[in-house]
């Protein structure tokens, strides 16, 4: 009966997001419809079934939603659908829903399709979910800044080539964008650290394992390098709108690279034994954007290999 | 024949603006006009719109023997209420610059004015507010009271279909509102952003009057001094020499360049200074003169600076322009639908004060049978038999009438109604009533009766 629920409410959030996605769509390509008003409230509806969703599903199959691949996806899509509508409205980017929407709904039927829904070990102690929550949190708001972004850019193309109507009236004003961007950037910017942060202290206690999870680290950092040097040039050196936008959408690249390379990892990195129960350190879970922590340790220092 | 409405009036198409400048009106003398006009014993009801380009009477006759009659007593009556309006010696003088509407081409023109097809910028929005305004000034004087009322009523309702059915309002058409236009699409709301005027002539004038109400704040630079402060004296605006031109520049936000300058005044270089010292913050320029003032390579090789000439923002307003007259076919389609409706509702007028009598007549006829036979080989009947008779007589009326009434309905929109409404009244001895039903002048202001049968939709 619960999964019953759970399956219903999953394709009302997917109608929710695709009906709000035709409907920006259909309002860029044409400029028909009124997006300021029904586009966001079908994202929020689909953001509330989302996060019903979540809950129904993860007390059926007793899951933190913060585990495994499944939930985690789906975490993400919702909470950046949530920060489009609590933001929407005073940054004025309304528009943007017409990135979010497709996003949101493509990330939601990705976490259902991409790995299982309930993860084969059980995430110990208190940092890793706190690291992965952050990243989760962190992705949305970095999802939002790239939309803003990239409707910078195109915005930005039609205002030098001089061609000021159709599309160019219908996305938000450029400085708007801009605006939003930066501030999607300092919310973000905050969690991403404290995923650094939390990572860097995870995978101290234990050992790097295959290169991809090397490469994970290693484009977590970066990452968190990108993004603050994107914030700190445009305090200090003035670098705002095309540049900002061009560091934002890198540095949201560098973040896609991580989740891929989580999301990619080989077969052989998933298997946890049962001597799980006398680790000393907590079993590794996805971490999604930031330096990657969750490696196999090694035998020399526990004998158990842990979930990635 | 439909309502006998009566326009008269000139606009940018019939008289220069000398001419129209002599009878143009403020709000605050409208009351005097309007009393003047329905003091006139031929006209019923009436209207006075003034705008920049258009000053215009409509009314509706009393009515006095044909429609005809009416329609040229209130002609002439209108025509001389003009010439005491703008003190000429004769109606003779007017005659060059004014134009006639009557009937259905005067319900027509009403129809097109408040949906800004015979406005001088096709489709601009004032025009519909211009024409409210008139008619609450109209209503408020007492001016407008029924038919006529309805009419114009009905305008505000064709003005709104054509807006939101039809492209014909959208885009901006002249060069100070593109440049608005163009700064909010940058900025958003210009209400936190300086506008700096480089030049003080009558060219930054007009940008001043336009970009100057929604800016935070203005600032004049101009060669010289004096004329600058001039300006700004007038805008609440802060004058700055030209020497200071490149301090200015750091501080504002969208810059209109209007100098006769025969070179640029604001060049790539000082625009690279500039944006250093702004930390790169979006810079946009107008460059509203000939020659130009702004260096057009600043548009193409310096980040968040925009720089657009005259001929960009005059492409713009022609695009625009061109699409609104794409859309002039369609707003015509709903004009003349929406006469279609009101002329089948108006002439339903003259026919159903027939039908009303034709009514009274029938059933006072049978009622007064019923009474004498009550009276007499009936009177034994008891107050069950008596109301079953007077609901027999309702049903016989009805029965009997519903064939003339529907066609007399019917034929109230085409040519042959009013010879209907003659055979009926000639047929059953009715009275000749007077089409429309003229209002008394104390009744309330209200513009619709309730009485009056309903508009379409």
């Amino acid at each position: 009966m619960n999964e019953t629920v759970a399956e219903g409410l999953f394709y009302l959030t997917a109608a929710a997001y695709v009906a709000a996605s035709v409907l920006f769509l259909r309002f860029l390509a044409r400029g028909k419809g009124d997006v300021g008003l029904l586009g966001p409230r079908l994202i929020g509806v689909g953001a509330s079934l989302h996060a019903v969703h979540i809950v129904v599903a993860s007390l059926v199959l007793r899951v933190c939603p913060v585990e495994g691949i499944h939930f985690p996806m789906s975490v993400a899509s919702m909470s950046m659908a949530v920060a489009y509508v609590l933001a929407r409205k005073r940054l004025k980017i309304e528009v943007a829903g017409a990135f979010i929407a497709p996003l949101a709904l493509t990330s939601l039927l990705a976490s259902r399709f991409v790995g299982n829904a309930e993860p084969s070990a059980r995430m110990k102690g208190a940092i890793l979910p706190f690291h992965v929550a952050t990243n989760l949190f962190g992705v949305a708001l970095f999802t939002l800044a790239f939309s803003a972004a990239t409707l910078y850019l195109i915005q930005e193309h039609l205002l030098k080539k001089k061609r000021i109507d159709g599309v160019f009236r219908r996305l938000p004003p450029l400085d708007v964008l801009d605006r939003a961007e930066h501030r999607f950037l300092l919310a973000g910017f905050p969690l991403l650290t404290i995923g650094i942060i939390t990572g860097t202290l995870w995978a101290r206690r234990v050992e790097m394992g295959s290169s991809s999870e090397v490469l994970r680290s290693i484009f977590g950092y970066v990452t968190w390098v990108v993004i603050a040097a994107v914030l700190f040039l445009r305090a200090a050196a003035g670098w705002r709108g095309r540049r900002a936008a061009y560091g934002t959408i890198a540095g949201f690249g560098f973040a896609v690279v991580v989740m891929m390379l989580y999301l990619l990892r080989t077969p052989s990195q998933g298997t946890v034994t049962a001597s799980l129960d006398r680790a000393a350190p907590p079993v590794a879970s996805p971490s999604v954007v930031a330096a990657a922590p969750s490696v196999t340790a090694s035998p020399e220092r526990g004998g158990h290999e842990m979930r990635p | 024949m439909t309502l006998p409405v009566v326009v008269i009036g000139l606009s940018h198409k019939t008289a220069p603006v000398e001419v129209r400048e002599r009878f143009a009106s403020g709000s605050e003398i409208l009351p005097e006009i309007l009393a003047r006009i329905t003091a006139r014993a031929e006209i019923d009801e009436a209207m006075f719109l003034s705008t920049c380009n258009r000053v215009e009477v409509i009314g509706l006759p009393k009515l006095a023997g044909t429609h005809e009659e009416a329609t040229r007593l209130a002609s002439h009556a209108i025509r001389e209420a003009l010439r005491e309006h703008i003190g000429a010696h004769s109606v003779e003088e007017l005659r060059e610059y004014l134009y006639e509407r009557t009937g259905e081409d005067a319900v027509r023109h009403v129809f097109r004015v408040a949906a800004s097809l015979d406005s001088m910028v096709l489709g601009e929005p004032q025009i519909l507010g211009q024409v409210k305004d008139a008619y609450d000034a109209a209503v408020a004087a007492g001016a407008l009271r029924s038919h006529l009322s309805r009419c114009v009523g009905r305008a505000f309702s064709v003005a709104k279909r054509v807006r939101t059915e039809t492209q014909l309002g959208t885009g901006t058409v002249s060069i100070s509102s593109v440049a608005v236009d163009l700064a909010k699409r940058i900025f958003g709301d210009l209400g936190d952003r300086t506008v700096l005027l480089v030049g003080a002539g009558e060219m930054a004038e007009a940008a001043a009057k336009s970009l100057g109400q929604q800016a935070r704040s203005i600032r004049i630079c101009n060669r010289s001094f004096e004329r600058a402060a001039n300006l700004a004296s007038h805008f609440n605006a802060t004058a700055a020499p030209i020497e200071q031109l490149e301090s200015e520049l750091v501080m504002s936000d969208v810059v209109v360049a209007s100098t006769s300058s025969k070179s640029f005044v604001i060049t790539r270089d000082l625009v690279k200074r500039v944006m250093k010292q702004r930390k790169g913050r979006t810079l946009f320029f107008v460059d509203i003169a000939v020659p130009r003032n702004v260096d057009p390579a600043i548009h193409e090789h310096i980040d968040n600076a925009y720089v657009y000439d005259v001929d960009d923002l005059q492409s713009e307003v022609a695009e625009n322009m061109r699409s609104r007259q794409a859309e002039v076919a369609q707003a015509e389609k709903i004009v003349e639908a929406e006469l279609g409706a009101w002329l089948q509702w108006a002439r339903g007028l003259n026919v159903n004060p027939t039908i009303v009598a034709l009514r009274a007549k029938t059933r006072g006829v049978l009622v007064a049978e019923l009474e004498r036979s009550l009276g007499s080989r009936l009177k034994h009947l008891g107050d069950a038999d008596r109301a079953a008779l007077s609901q027999m007589i309702e049903s016989a009326t009805n029965k009997l009438l519903h064939s003339p009434t529907t066609r007399l309905k019917q034929a109230a929109g085409a040519s042959e109604g009013d010879d209907l409404v003659r055979a009926a009244q000639h047929l059953f001895d009715l009275p000749s009533a007077p089409t429309p039903e003229p209002s008394s002048p104390s009744v309330s202001t209200a513009p619709a009766p309730e009485s009056e049968e309903r508009l379409p939709h």
